[in-house]
């Protein structure tokens, strides 16, 4: 988001870093942060990968290859729009907060939102 | 006809040029091979001839090119005597060009040199001593971060940046438009492949929207909650022997390690200078942290949000200011806030409902407000009338409305004696007391004090520590016999005392440690207990009932470092512990020593006046019985 003085952040008391580029960024805007969480969330215990999609069923984020993703992407995508449409028509009040799907090998782990979908694949330990 | 001959002459010529031309190509390759296996058997007289001719043909091609065409025959005779040595190639070359004529001898000179070149490598490769690769040994220094500041102002460049959206706005229109029709004609035939890939630019964008890092935010919360768990749904009992099952043999043991809270980034090389459990959610722990010194770029202060009933090893919130933490606390009742005090005087408040982790109010670095390090922060009163009490090491008290930290409500000098100011480290007020606390100072005195009323300030001093006071603890646990005129302090004279608000020398010393004694609390629940930490890494549970010499329950934290403060959880069932080097860590506390049974109160109240006779025999008539 950043470049200080002209992101949405400005105005007040703010902190920001002071090194990247020597250009300062809002604490809160440092991308940086996304990556790491990203490798962070790939070194928990078993997980094959993770990917960020959008809307659209276009994946932003991956840890895994190309081929992989396309296809974990188009699959999951459809299966979580058809998971929220069924809660959705038992009770449209209800929406769908987070879908886990376990397999004899993996566990799938989607937390869907109005605009994208992050797709965890884990193995269990066993 | 003369044109026709001239024509016939001139597609001879061309055709000789061409076969010359194979012909050449076919011997030097050849000649190239024998050339490298001649010239490594020659000596230097060969290295010579080759050198002197090498050097006429250079001069020859030069004139050449200039446009001075050498005479013929002085091409080939210079070559005889060398002809068996160096170049048969250049030879032949040159018997060809006699045959080709002038326009085969341009040929000749433009090839040779090339030729030449070879030869003269060669020679040159044989003269040139071998080179072989060195070992280098690298050492790396990690070079001393320096903070640095940019002195330029950051006024925005208006000429870059109009240019800069002006782009991304013609890009991104540019964009769309090409994707729908992509996306309507792949539709057409395939509604299952991916209409198309994004630009590493495009999804820079969505990465750095707004909406993507909210969503980020809370989805890596919720999926590394679930992603730390462990626990196996499809576990079969009957399958696997019950020896498997160890961790629940600790149950009859007092005090367990149960986690320890430590983030690589955050908590790395800082101090635990405080910490507090949420009232609202009991599995919520804030610990604040102090600067860390390895890295001089990143903020001084550090909040961290931890939370127990998940596995996960990152905190729930992590909060930033730029002045290091001294103390941190949950506003009683403001779920939502995190209050600070700072090492620089500021009084920070934090609020998870906003994405940021900068305050989100600060008071002003005035005098009216506190401009010394503020150890103690503690929000008092009820619901409706709830303030803000924060005192600062120069002896100040504050204070606020939480609505408002631009300016306190009421702030005093807590003053002794109408003599010097009190140098207050810590700061504890009794169970269901609004008016009144206590104070413990840097000089080892403690000292009550009441914020209203006629007495306001200062009221009366207990000496008998010989060291700065580092902790002190009403009595908290609510019961049948009110005990809540008692309290302990921790110092750095090794001691833990127990006072009561009645007399003015301590009623018992425990003198069990031998290092500072960094912070004492009164166990929630649990009348006669107690927690101390000290220096060498050592937690100690003190029941009274038990003994009063030596400490129920001990345990040394791994890692030797220090451990600077102690806080019971709000059920009495844990006690989390921060230690010197970023780590908090949570021990669990046996149901035996942790739960109150209904004698342990008046079991107490007969400890007590055990407690008071023997200080009684022991003691002269110093004792002054003071007002209650």
């Amino acid at each position: 988001m950043c470049d200080y003085q002209k992101c949405k952040h400005w105005g007040g008391n703010q902190d920001y870093t002071s090194t990247r580029n020597k250009r300062k960024t809002h604490l809160c805007c440092d991308m940086a942060e996304v990556e790491d969480t990203l490798k962070r969330i790939q070194g928990y215990n078993g997980v094959i990968g993770s990917i960020v999609v959008n809307a659209e069923g276009i994946p932003i984020r991956t840890t895994l290859d190309n081929s992989t993703t396309v296809q974990y992407v188009g699959l999951l995508h459809q299966l979580t729009m058809k998971a929220r449409s069924t809660i959705r028509d038992i009770d449209p009040q209800n929406d769908l907060t987070f879908l886990r799907i376990r397999s004899k090998k993996h566990e799938i782990m989607v937390a869907p939102d109005k605009e994208f979908l992050m797709i965890v694949i884990q193995s269990p330990t066993e | 006809m003369a044109e026709r001959s001239d024509l016939k002459a001139e597609l001879e010529r061309k055709k000789q040029r061409l076969a010359q031309i194979r012909e050449e190509k076919k011997r030097k390759e050849e000649e190239r091979k024998k050339k490298e296996s001649e010239m490594l058997q020659r000596t230097e007289n060969v290295s010579e001839d080759s050198d002197l001719d090498r050097k006429r043909r250079e001069t020859e091609a030069l004139l050449q090119s200039i446009g001075i065409s050498p005479e013929p025959p002085l091409v080939p005779t210079p070559m005889s005597p060398s002809s068996q040595s160096v170049s048969p190639a250049s030879e032949t070359g040159s018997q060809e060009s006699i045959d080709g004529g002038t326009v085969g001898r341009t040929l000749q000179w433009d090839t040779d040199p090339l030729a030449l070149q070879l030869l003269a490598d060669s020679v040159h490769g044989c003269k040139m001593q071998r080179l072989g690769a060195s070992k280098i040994v690298q050492i790396d220094f990690i070079p001393k971060e320096l903070v640095s500041y940019s002195k330029e102002t950051q006024t925005p460049v208006a000429s870059d940046q109009p240019e800069e959206e002006e782009d991304e706005e013609l890009s991104v229109p540019k964009s769309e438009p090409v994707p729908q029709q992509l996306e309507e004609e792949k539709l057409q035939e395939d509604e299952e492949v991916h209409p198309r890939e994004l630009t590493n630019e495009e999804k820079e964008q969505i990465v750095h929207s707004e909406d993507f890092l909210f969503f980020f935010d809370r989805s890596i919360r919720v999926v590394e909650r679930v992603l730390a768990e462990e626990t196996d749904i499809f576990f079969d009992y009957s399958g696997r022997d019950m020896e498997d099952k160890e961790g629940d043999m600790q149950a009859g043991s007092n005090l367990s390690f149960n986690r320890h809270f430590y983030d690589e980034h955050w908590s790395k090389h800082r101090v635990v200078t405080s910490l507090d459990w949420s009232p609202q959610y009991p599995e919520l722990l804030v610990a604040s942290y102090n600067t860390n010194e390895d890295a001089p770029h990143e903020p001084d202060g550090v909040v961290l949000v931890w939370n127990m009933k998940f596995k996960k090893m990152t905190p729930e919130y992590i909060f930033h200011c730029q002045s290091s933490v001294m103390s941190v606390g949950f506003a009683q009742f403001h779920p939502n806030l995190v209050i600070g005090g700072t090492y620089s005087g500021q009084i920070a408040l934090w609020d998870n409902r906003s994405h940021r982790r900068t305050p989100v109010q600060r008071t002003p670095l005035s005098a009216t407000a506190h401009t010394h390090p503020v150890y103690c922060v503690n929000v008092v009163g009820t619901q409706n009338a709830n303030n803000l009490i924060t005192v600062s090491t120069d002896g100040k008290m504050c204070s606020w409305s939480l609505d408002m930290l631009s300016q306190p409500q009421e702030s005093m000098e807590l003053i002794y004696n109408k003599s010097k100011p009190v140098a207050v480290t810590c700061m504890a007020f009794p169970a269901s007391d609004v008016n009144n606390y206590v104070v413990g100072s840097e000089e080892g005195t403690v000292y009550t004090a009441s914020r209203h009323g006629s007495k306001a300030g200062i009221g009366e001093m207990f000496d008998g520590h010989q060291g700065p006071v580092t902790g002190i603890s009403c009595h908290n646990a609510v019961g049948p016999v009110d005990f809540s005129h008692l309290f302990t302090t921790s110092s750095f004279d090794w001691t833990v005392k127990l006072w009561s608000t009645k007399h003015n020398k301590p009623l018992y010393s425990f003198e069990d440690n031998a290092d500072y004694v960094y912070d004492v609390m009164w166990s929630p629940v649990h009348p006669a207990l107690f927690a101390t930490v000290d220096g060498n890494g050592r937690l100690d549970l003190w029941n009274l009932n038990n003994y009063t010499e030596v400490p129920s329950a001990s345990v040394t934290v791994e890692g030797g470092c220090a451990l600077n403060r102690v806080r019971w959880a709000t059920g009495g069932r844990e006690v989390a512990v921060g230690d010197s080097e970023g780590r908090v860590w949570i021990y669990d506390v046996g149901e035996q020593l942790a739960m109150s049974h209904t004698d342990d109160w008046s079991k107490f109240a007969r400890t007590l006046m055990e407690i008071r006779a023997n200080r009684g025999d022991e003691e002269e008539e110093g004792a002054l019985e003071l007002p209650a």
